[in-house]
């Protein structure tokens, strides 16, 4: 890597702490008046520090509150059930609330739907929806801006992106991947187990394997249920268009990645590229900041990002989202939600999403990622993020969202570890989605079985 | 116990030197993680640049509150294992020495152990409300209250194990020679159980040191106790090991060095009122 | 110096209805703390729960759940691996924290230090034990595969592997449970009568005998409440798989408590995930068909 690579990135990393000062001399932020403290529901993350440096910077320049509770990962889910669930006044004024989670929040209306607190609150058109994260229809049961309420807005929009080893693409002359086929063929090359792994992706049972195989999935052109929002759960995970998916799928993982293939999870994959092993492989984008961290990686300035791969050269990518979305709960008081609101106003401006990105965090403002930061050589990744954004999905917005996850969890990771025939696991899985499906009383039904 | 001599002391000894070492060694590991860099844990490297910044790191930053979480979780163990022996040890003497008709011990002892058997993960919820009544939420009362439950069954079952090996007719004879039960209780049969009850409190300590799931529901920020701080480091996306070895290991120092002192408190309690 | 009087009346008065002094504390606290729970997780287990406009809604269920439950697939092949990770990974810790136990009682010196040592894995706390076991367990840079390959031999794939995985999980588990059996047993030890063995070992006795006759059946209760609270959390055992392993691969570790997890905690189903806790728990009785019998001899003595 050259050294004026390596002294930006340290440069970078170094002003990012001194960024509280230097954004408080501008004074185009927001004014969002005076306002009660509040308190919001955090967790621990890679973005957490450039989430804390904002409120810092907020605090700094209108006087009001926030107290952040920071919470761990496996613990944010059981905080805001009990802060909303438990009557009496809710401890938590906005709630930072997983993807996979929100549906239960909106359809259980533990949620104040933003514009009853404050008409005048509007998500600035910048700002990504991310696929209606923050949006329920409470006669359809469905996550959809269109006919729904705005219930809350992501504060981060996390997609994973493809990575590869830039400085090894070009010694070997290999072009970046565009399709699956691409990848395999790079793959050939590149792989050389113990030393190399073509390409990585997570094979773990649960949401690991269930989210990359999104991944796929999408840009085969398949579904898991036919159309959701307008109440046909028709089971189509046993699509020609799924096996083909998985097929490809289960054909890179088991010939481009380590040997533990069908139990790598997130860390062994960040590891494994952090360490330099990992050629090509797909990844949140949270991830990023890692591989450019000296403590932390041995590739600093070698891995850059790419949309990821397409079924054919003319195909979209499969981008499956996978946000967080801030909601003020219902039994939060009055002042706490007025707090809230002005938080968030503030939070959603161009100059606070621009700290934000500067702190660490992944910002959810087109013009932040088209402003000169993608020009800097940290944030590289944004050119691919916003390229890929657009084509961005939010699956399972309805119930039955997280058993669903874990069926397929189950499943996939049955077919990749050979217990199964591909065939057979998406027989398997459209089956326990029907009776899943069937038990909620939903229209259902799936389609004729693949060949086994 | 044993008295080993010749080979067999030389087999024996190399076993326990052995099993010591297996015992040790990862947590030896860990010790040696928290020195590095997270690259080189990746790595996996054996030779390496030490660096204080997994300690400085959760120390000192400024998202860390690590020493008051050590502070509450020293509150808390304390206190409820104090409070464990205590009501532990005491139904446990009545169980197996006071006449209970036997479908009062066997309601009562089934009790605790279906009650021990609950998965947590089934409890948080319940406790929430109940403590959220009385006004206790984020209190570090409600989680020693907790722990005392959590933990009660475990040492009354102990004790009863213990308590039961003390012959009946030690105590019967110093009351035949005008002591009152009480005494006969505190003087002869408690200082006998002393090994049990140092094993009891130390698993109940123990068990309430690493307790994460009622206290993560049961704390904010400024009750929260260790376990829940190191979970911190366990993120989404990434595990900071570096961190997580240094909070690992400065967990355990403190939990040690108060099992130590409170040892000496009991054998040095009991010692006093026994019976020379 | 007290005045004894009046502090000796209260004794009077404690030693007088001493039964109730000594158990009331006791059944206090399980009843204001357990009985709620308790009593909820059983309404909870006959009911289908949802949540309108931030109520609950409580509809009775109890044969849904009962059908649900026969025919739960995954719950049977968690049961399955779970009965057989409880005894594989007590009885190994069972007999290593008994050996422990006597071995280091028999120590003339360094028993307090040795003591502590072999106590330091329950210190650790769960979720950083899971991590860091992880990482040794890593295919490509582990500690474990380190060491394998330094021998010369191919590196193991130890989670990832569908024979290996669930003993992987146990192997972790010996490590971090055989304290907690040493701990009891060795306290049991120590508080055998040292007059009985002495006597037996002037009979003549040999160490094996003095073990197998003398030691073992008079530790019976310490063995027994060792055996039965150990089981107890082997049935419990989560932590480690859900960060090990997740359950796979297939469902190769997959255990109840984790299968409960995602049931009642991810999916939400509060009525079916509290038929599942109480199935766990029905499923933990049957098992302790040797723990009952170790409880009753504690009773009887």
């Amino acid at each position: 890597m050259p050294k004026s690579k390596l002294v930006a990135v340290m440069a970078t990393t170094a002003l990012a702490g001194a960024l509280v000062a230097n954004a408080a001399a501008q004074d185009s932020f927001l004014d969002v008046g005076q306002q009660e403290p509040i308190t919001i529901l955090i967790n621990s993350s890679p973005w957490y520090n450039g989430f804390e440096n904002v409120v810092a910077l907020y605090e700094e320049q209108t006087g009001n509150v926030v107290n952040l509770e920071v919470t761990p990962f496996d613990g944010m889910l059981e905080k805001a059930r009990s802060a909303v669930r438990s009557g009496g006044t809710s401890p938590l004024d906005l709630l930072n609330i997983n993807g996979t989670n929100t549906v239960e929040f909106y359809e259980g209306g533990f949620l104040q739907p933003l514009k009853d607190i404050d008409p005048d609150f509007e998500v600035p058109p910048e700002v990504l929806g991310l696929d209606d994260a923050g949006c329920w229809d409470e006669e359809k049961k469905f996550r959809i801006c269109e006919t729904g309420k705005l219930m809350g807005y992501a504060p981060n929009g996390n997609v994973q992106l493809l990575y590869y080893r830039g400085d090894v693409l070009e010694e070997k002359g290999l072009e970046v991947p565009v399709t699956f086929d691409d990848v395999l063929a790079n793959c050939k090359v590149l792989h050389n187990p113990p030393d190399a792994y073509g390409y990585l992706q997570r094979g773990q049972k649960g949401d690991s394997i269930y989210y990359d195989f999104m991944a796929y999935l999408l840009a085969y052109g398949g579904s898991i249920e036919k159309d959701p929002a307008n109440g046909d759960f028709t089971v189509t995970i046993n699509s020609p268009e799924a096996k083909a998916a998985l097929d490809k799928y289960i054909e890179v993982g088991r010939t481009c990645g380590p040997e533990n293939y069908a139990t790598l999870g997130q860390g062994d994959l960040i590891q494994l590229m952090q360490t330099g092993k990992g050629m090509q492989g797909h990844a949140v984008v949270a991830a990023f900041p890692n591989f450019d961290n000296p403590q932390k990686s041995a590739v600093v300035g070698k891995i850059d990002a790419a949309p990821l791969p397409r079924a054919t050269p003319d195909g979209q990518p499969g981008v499956a989202i996978g946000s967080w979305v801030f909601a003020i709960p219902k039994n939060a008081s009055e002042e706490g939600k007025k707090g809230a609101i002005a938080f968030s106003k503030w939070f959603l401006t161009y100059e606070a999403q621009y700290a934000y990105a500067e702190g660490g965090g992944i910002p959810v403002r087109t013009d932040v990622f088209a402003s000169d930061l993608k020009d800097r050589e940290e944030f590289r990744w944004m050119p691919a993020y916003l390229e890929e954004i657009e084509y961005g999905k939010q699956l399972l917005g309805y119930t039955e969202g997280p058993a669903v996850n874990q069926i397929l969890g189950l499943r996939l990771n049955q077919a990749l570890i050979g217990e199964l025939s591909a065939g057979a696991a998406l027989n398997r899985a459209a089956e326990d989605l029907e009776e899943l499906f069937q038990r909620n009383g939903r229209k259902t039904g799936r389609l004729e079985p693949l060949p086994e | 116990m044993l008295v080993l001599r010749g080979p067999s002391r030389a087999f024996g000894y190399g076993l326990l030197a052995l099993g010591v070492f297996l015992i040790i060694a990862p947590f030896l590991w860990v010790g040696l993680q928290s020195l590095k860099y997270e690259i080189e844990i990746l790595k996996g490297s054996w030779i390496f640049p030490p660096t204080a910044f997994n300690y400085e790191d959760v120390l000192w930053s400024r998202r860390s509150d690590f020493p008051k979480n050590v502070v509450n979780s020293i509150i808390v163990a304390s206190v409820s294992t104090a409070m464990v022996l205590v009501i532990g040890t005491l139904a446990a003497y009545s169980l197996s020495r006071m006449r209970w008709s036997r479908w009062i011990s066997a309601t009562f002892l089934g009790w605790t152990l279906v009650f021990n058997m609950i998965p947590p993960l089934t409890l948080v919820g319940p406790w929430y409300l109940l403590f959220r009544e009385v006004g206790l939420t984020e209190t570090l009362t409600a989680l020693v209250l907790t722990h005392i439950a959590l933990h009660l069954p475990m040492t009354i079952w102990m004790m009863m194990a213990f308590i039961t090996d003390v012959p009946r007719d030690l105590e019967e004879a110093a009351m035949v020679d005008g002591c009152r039960r009480i005494d006969a209780f505190r003087r002869i049969t408690l200082p006998l159980v002393t090994p049990g009850l140092i094993a009891a409190g130390v698993l109940a300590f123990v068990f309430s040191w690493n307790e994460f799931a009622v206290a993560l529901s049961l704390t904010g920020r400024h009750t929260a106790t260790v376990p829940v701080a190191i979970a911190r480091f366990a993120q989404q996306y990434e595990v900071q090991y570096g961190q997580m070895a240094a909070a690992s290991i400065l967990s355990t120092i403190p939990a040690l060095v108060l099992m130590f002192f409170g040892q000496r408190f009991v054998v040095q309690g009991l010692t006093l009122g026994a019976v020379k | 110096m007290r005045s004894p009087r009046p502090a000796a009346s209260l004794t009077d008065v404690l030693d007088r209805h001493l039964k109730w002094v000594t158990l009331g504390p006791a059944v206090i606290v399980f009843v204001v703390l357990t009985a709620f729970p308790l009593a909820n997780l059983f309404l909870m287990a006959a009911s289908s729960i949802r949540f309108e406009q931030a109520e609950e809604i409580w509809t009775f269920a109890l044969w849904d759940n009962f059908r649900r439950l026969a025919g739960d697939e995954v719950f049977h092949i968690a049961l399955w691996n779970t009965a057989y990770f409880a005894v594989v990974a007590v009885a190994i810790e069972m007999v290593l924290g008994l050996g422990l136990a006597i071995l280091v009682a028999s120590l003339n010196s360094f028993k307090g230090v040795t003591r502590t040592v072999l106590i330091i894995p329950v210190l650790m706390p769960p979720v950083a034990i899971g991590s860091m076991w992880s990482l040794m367990y890593g295919h490509d840079f582990g500690v474990f595969n380190q060491i394998v390959t330094g021998l010369g031999f191919q590196p193991i794939n130890w989670l990832g592997s569908v024979d290996l995985a669930l003993y992987s999980v146990i192997i972790l588990d010996v490590w971090h449970w055989t304290p907690f059996v040493f701990l009891i047993l060795f306290a049991g030890v120590e508080g055998l009568p040292k007059e009985v063995i002495e006597a037996a070992r002037i009979d003549g006795a040999r160490n094996r005998d003095l073990v197998f006759k003398v030691i073992i059946p008079l530790m019976w209760p310490a063995i027994a409440v060792a055996l039965l609270f150990r089981t107890i959390l082997a049935f419990k055992v989560f932590d480690q798989v859900f960060l090990l392993t997740s359950g796979g691969p297939g469902t190769a570790t997959e255990v109840v408590s984790l299968h409960l997890y995602k049931v009642f905690f991810m999916q939400n189903e509060l009525g079916y995930g509290a038929m599942l806790s109480l199935a766990i728990i029905a499923a933990t009785i049957a098992f302790l068909a040797v723990g009952h019998r170790a409880a009753a001899a504690v009773g009887r003595r």
